[in-house]
């Protein structure tokens, strides 16, 4: 399926989750198609650790779906984080892997290993009991909500096309996105995050 | 070692551990940290997480300071030296204070040849990307951990705490 097409049906449908972004492609266009800079974090370059940085604020904030984008190169070099993803048996972890068979973030250059390998198969084997596949935008549209919203942890693959072209960054510092981030879960009934609340009070 | 040495050491880091508001410990094991980790993996003050890698457990416990949750990543010291980039990366980047805790191989005493890298060079790399270290080398120290996990939290950096081998015997 179309890589925008798929990303701007996510960004439509997933309104009130917390959504964690890989670098690369996954940044890149949910910054384009949705300019958010609290709800989500945008991970770049942790190379593969996208899906365990969610499942990190998951464990803490039971209350809140929290989804997890990342990409097949990333993937490709942690599989492993199914079997973590597996253990925390998280109910509101969402994880969709972008399966382009290319590096997004390096100029699409392409991998061999999605021809070799079956991502959903690979996490099937590793226990995750709801997984899910999508190579259409209308299959998307009619799976999503079932990915999403049904009880327990839930992995997705998202089969796309590379994106063929480069889309800008999220213009925000990292601390920037940590603070947006962290002030935007105590400010929505998360627990504090940091040792300061960002109110003034007497002295 | 007595085990009865081991074990109570384990007690005491596990118990400063949960006194500082940990309440997120994941790891990958060394030799030295077993019986750490067991004792931490049966302590209902704690959520234990056994990590596919050194990495995944700087990105679960990175995640997790932003849920609120106090965490705690304990691995050898190879593992630390995988974790350099995720370390730079993430906690460096978006400046998320970490705790985390080591083994000191390959200092006088560790009889493993195969830590003559650490002996040689896990120290200065730590100092190399300028990370707060805080030696744990006699019981007296353990304490520091708490010490170390406030200034994490203050320099808004990861902090590291080494423990030696001795420490975690019960022998020092």
């Amino acid at each position: 399926m179309n890589f925008e097409a798929c990303f701007r049906l996510l960004a439509d449908r997933l309104k009130e989750e917390v959504i964690v972004t890989s670098a690369g492609n996954c940044s890149e266009l949910w910054w384009e198609i949705t300019g958010e800079s609290e709800r989500v974090f945008y991970l770049e370059a942790s190379m593969s650790l996208a899906s365990l940085f969610a499942a990190g604020i998951a464990l803490g904030a039971p209350e809140r779906t929290v989804v997890a984008l990342s990409g097949d190169g990333a993937f490709c070099m942690n599989p492993g984080m199914l079997l973590v993803e597996r253990e925390l048996a998280l109910p509101n972890l969402k994880h969709f892997m972008v399966a382009n068979g290319c590096y997004g973030s390096t100029n699409d250059l392409v991998h061999p290993f999605g021809e070799i390998a079956d991502y959903a198969a690979m996490a099937k084997a590793a226990g995750i009991e709801r997984v899910y596949e999508f190579s259409t935008v209308d299959g998307l549209a009619q799976g999503l909500d079932d990915m999403v919203r049904g009880a327990g942890h839930a992995f997705a693959v998202l089969h796309v096309e590379p994106l063929g072209r480069h889309a800008q960054s999220p213009p925000l510092d990292g601390p920037e996105v940590k603070f947006r981030f962290g002030r935007y879960l105590e400010r929505t009934g998360g627990r504090p995050v940091f040792d300061t609340p960002l109110s003034a009070k007497p002295v | 070692m007595t085990a009865n040495g081991a074990e109570a050491v384990a007690q005491r880091i596990a118990d400063t551990a949960a006194g500082c508001g940990i309440a997120l410990v994941a790891s990958l094991p060394d030799g030295w940290i077993t019986p750490l980790i067991t004792r931490i993996a049966a302590d209902g003050r704690f959520r234990h997480v056994a990590v596919n890698r050194e990495e995944s457990a700087i990105g679960l416990c990175s995640g997790a300071f932003l849920s609120g949750i106090g965490s705690f990543a304990l691995m050898g010291a190879s593992g630390f030296m995988t974790c350099i980039y995720a370390i730079t990366k993430i906690n460096y980047t978006y400046q998320i204070p970490l705790l985390i805790g080591i083994t000191l191989r390959g200092r006088p005493g560790d009889g493993a040849k195969f830590h003559q890298s650490n002996g040689l060079y896990l120290e200065p790399v730590i100092a190399a990307i300028d990370m707060p270290f805080v030696p744990i080398e006699r019981s007296e120290d353990i304490p520091r951990m708490a010490t170390a996990y406030r200034h994490s939290r203050v320099m808004s950096r990861p902090v590291v705490v080494g423990f030696t081998r001795e420490v975690l015997r019960g022998e020092a």
